[in-house]
């Protein structure tokens, strides 16, 4: 049966451990029905975020509402959120079909009406016939499937995912994304996603939405936070990992950009930057020449130093006068070869360089 | 698969050992053993059992009421204090809580006993403070110094040991299946009950059946707190010794003893079984 997600709002949200500040100053607003992927490195706070909204920790400041209704006071065990957990969290006494209907029976369902809405789950997450089963006796892909059926079983509006992947193989792990976010789709709640896997987070959410240092630093489409990165960490983080230090002059409508030894670019249409600053591009997002590139994109003259081949295309860490880097090539080539990178203009992530002590920002 | 025989030098390692428990546990119970079913004449008999059981039946029933309600209430007030500490708002009174309840660890049972009799008699600390309070009359205050001073003072130095464990395996378990449960809409009694209970049910049984053979043998408690009729066989096999050097007697309640402390022992076997523990 379809239903609808509730809304979920966090507005102004702090909270630390000690003394030491893990939120700071958190706005968010997720409409009903969304899939939303909290992504950043690990310490960046989105763990913490996701156990707010559930009702774990305590903020020093601000407020969650979930559907409306202000929960920011209120236990977990009244938010109507289900949860779905890194190391699965099922409950080793009881079966399958215990585990399941736990929730149901909290709610004081009587005991046919909770067996019918377990087989009902089971076949959801394709488990039927292993309600008798004890949980200890499943395998990993196995017992997240029954830990997100528990989850469903409850009727939830909002899902919180912390991590429920990660400790899955990676076939299982494929195969479980899609799952999950098709039976979101079909259910429509809304649902919550803590993840420091970016294609996971690509692949489910339909907005993304960064953190670092317990602060939101981008959010938006995936599409748009992966194309067009708003700081270095965020390009980093996003895969955009080459990263070259390079001065920008501006040209009428182009930018001219110096790096050392002498390579030079024209781009036409780039942001407009002055002085010192970062370029970021992705090893997928160059293809490597024998000759000299074409124009509107920067070319770099290097040599192959080292190659691997992990399937689909060749990996190649290429040496060149302005740092080491890596690139994917779909044509094989001799170590030790002569190449050029050509990095087209649209792959290029240019940000001004932060002066000590001052972040860097993408220049408007 | 070719074995490795079992070589001398292993055997004289643990030999010492072996000796020690033969000859300090396993000689003294056999000698004992047989003591209680052996008549002066040498001939097999039960008539220490006869004399036991004419002699002490209300003694043999109360110590099995005393033990029985002590271990009850020592779960009980043990399974509050370990969920408060693992399910509690973290916070100072929960600090202190978990420093405070193991004080009483590190006193003896006969430290135990004294300070019990001097709280719980009739114009003991415990009363005293009542009138005080104004809670009860001068007049009104009774003495606790029979089976429920036995009780308290049994439950007062075994909630420690049993909390410890306890908490100790809930601390262990993994964080998340609590969190599930009170995600999914579970308070934090119904959690205790449904998930973390069940999950440290086996460390439980285990604390429950070491403190019940402890207070089984406990001597100095019943002795100090409850001197009068009826009392426990730990007194009486004391009283046949010292008083008549009728240790067949004493053999005989001895061995009642270790009947109680096997059924106990049968009950932790059997659950050990069933829940596949031990398997």
């Amino acid at each position: 049966m379809p239903q609808q997600g509730t809304a979920v709002a966090i507005e102004g949200l702090e909270v630390g451990y000690g003394r030491t500040p893990v939120l700071d100053g958190i706005d968010l607003a997720i409409e009903p029905g969304s899939f939303v992927a909290l992504l950043g490195a690990s310490g960046c706070g989105k763990t913490t975020l996701l156990r707010s909204i559930a009702g774990f920790i305590e903020p020093r400041a601000g407020r969650i509402l979930i559907g409306g209704r202000d929960v920011t006071g209120t236990g977990p065990e009244r938010r109507g959120t289900a949860m779905m957990f890194q190391s699965y969290a099922l409950w080793p006494h009881m079966s399958v079909a215990r585990n399941i209907g736990y929730g149901l029976k909290l709610r004081g369902w009587p005991r046919a009406d909770i067996a019918r809405r377990v087989d009902e789950i089971l076949a959801l997450v394709e488990m039927s016939g292993f309600g008798g089963r004890s949980v200890t006796t499943l395998s990993g892909g196995q017992r997240q499937r029954v830990a997100l059926g528990r989850a469903l079983a409850v009727h939830p509006p909002v899902l919180l995912l912390d991590e429920p992947l990660s400790n899955l193989d990676a076939k299982i792990r494929l195969t479980m994304r899609h799952e999950i976010r098709a039976l979101q789709r079909r259910i429509g709640f809304t649902a919550i996603h803590v993840t420091h896997d970016q294609e996971e987070a690509m692949v489910m959410a339909d907005r993304l939405v960064i953190l670092e240092a317990g602060r939101i630093v981008q959010d938006g489409r995936p599409e748009d936070v992966y194309r067009r990165p708003n700081s270095p960490t965020v390009a980093s983080f996003l895969g955009a990992d080459n990263v070259i230090e390079a001065e920008a002059r501006r040209d009428g409508t182009d930018l001219v950009l110096i790096l050392a030894g002498g390579i030079r670019a024209r781009i036409a249409g780039t942001p407009s930057v002055e002085g010192p600053c970062l370029l970021h591009f992705r090893a997928n997002a160059v293809t490597l020449a024998a000759r000299e590139g074409r124009g509107d994109c920067l070319a770099i003259p290097g040599r192959i130093e080292q190659s691997s081949y992990p399937g689909g295309r060749y990996r190649y860490q290429v040496g060149t006068p302005v740092g080491r880097f890596f690139v994917d090539d779909a044509y094989r080539l001799d170590d030790g070869a002569t190449v050029t990178i050509a990095i087209p203009a649209p792959s290029l992530h240019v940000f001004a360089r932060p002066l000590p002590g001052v972040p860097a920002t993408r220049a408007a | 698969m070719d074995r490795e025989r079992p070589s001398l030098a292993g055997f004289l390692l643990v030999a010492p050992a072996l000796a020690m428990v033969g000859a300090l546990f396993l000689y003294p119970l056999g000698y004992s053993l047989s003591a209680a079913f052996t008549g002066p004449d040498g001939r097999p008999t039960l008539a220490h059992f006869g004399k036991a059981f004419e002699l002490y039946s209300g003694d043999i029933l109360f110590t099995i009421f005393i033990v029985v309600v002590s271990t009850a209430a020592t779960a009980a007030v043990a399974i509050a204090i370990a969920g408060i500490l693992v399910l509690g708002r973290p916070g100072r009174a929960v600090a202190l809580l978990g420093w405070l309840y193991r004080f009483p660890l590190f006193i003896p049972f006969i430290v135990a006993g004294q300070c019990m009799r001097t709280f719980l008699a009739k114009n003991g600390l415990m009363n005293n403070s009542l009138v005080a309070l104004g809670l009860i009359d001068p007049g009104q205050g009774a003495s606790l110094l029979d089976w429920r001073g036995i009780v308290i003072t049994f439950v007062w130095k075994q909630v420690p040991f049993v909390t410890l464990l306890l908490a100790g395996a809930m601390a262990a378990l993994d964080r998340a299946t609590i969190d599930a449960a009170r995600n999914l809409g579970a308070g934090r009694v119904r959690t205790l009950f449904d998930v973390v209970l069940p999950q440290v049910m086996p460390n439980l049984t285990v604390a429950l059946t070491l403190s019940f053979v402890t207070m089984l043998s406990v001597l100095s408690v019943p002795m100090m707190v409850a001197g009068s009729q009826p009392t426990m066989l730990t007194v009486d096999m004391a009283f046949r010794i010292n008083a008549y050097g009728d240790y067949a007697t004493a053999n005989a309640l001895g061995v009642l003893s270790y009947a109680m402390t096997a059924a106990a022992a049968f009950l932790y076997l059997r659950h050990g079984l069933r829940t596949g523990v031990l398997r």
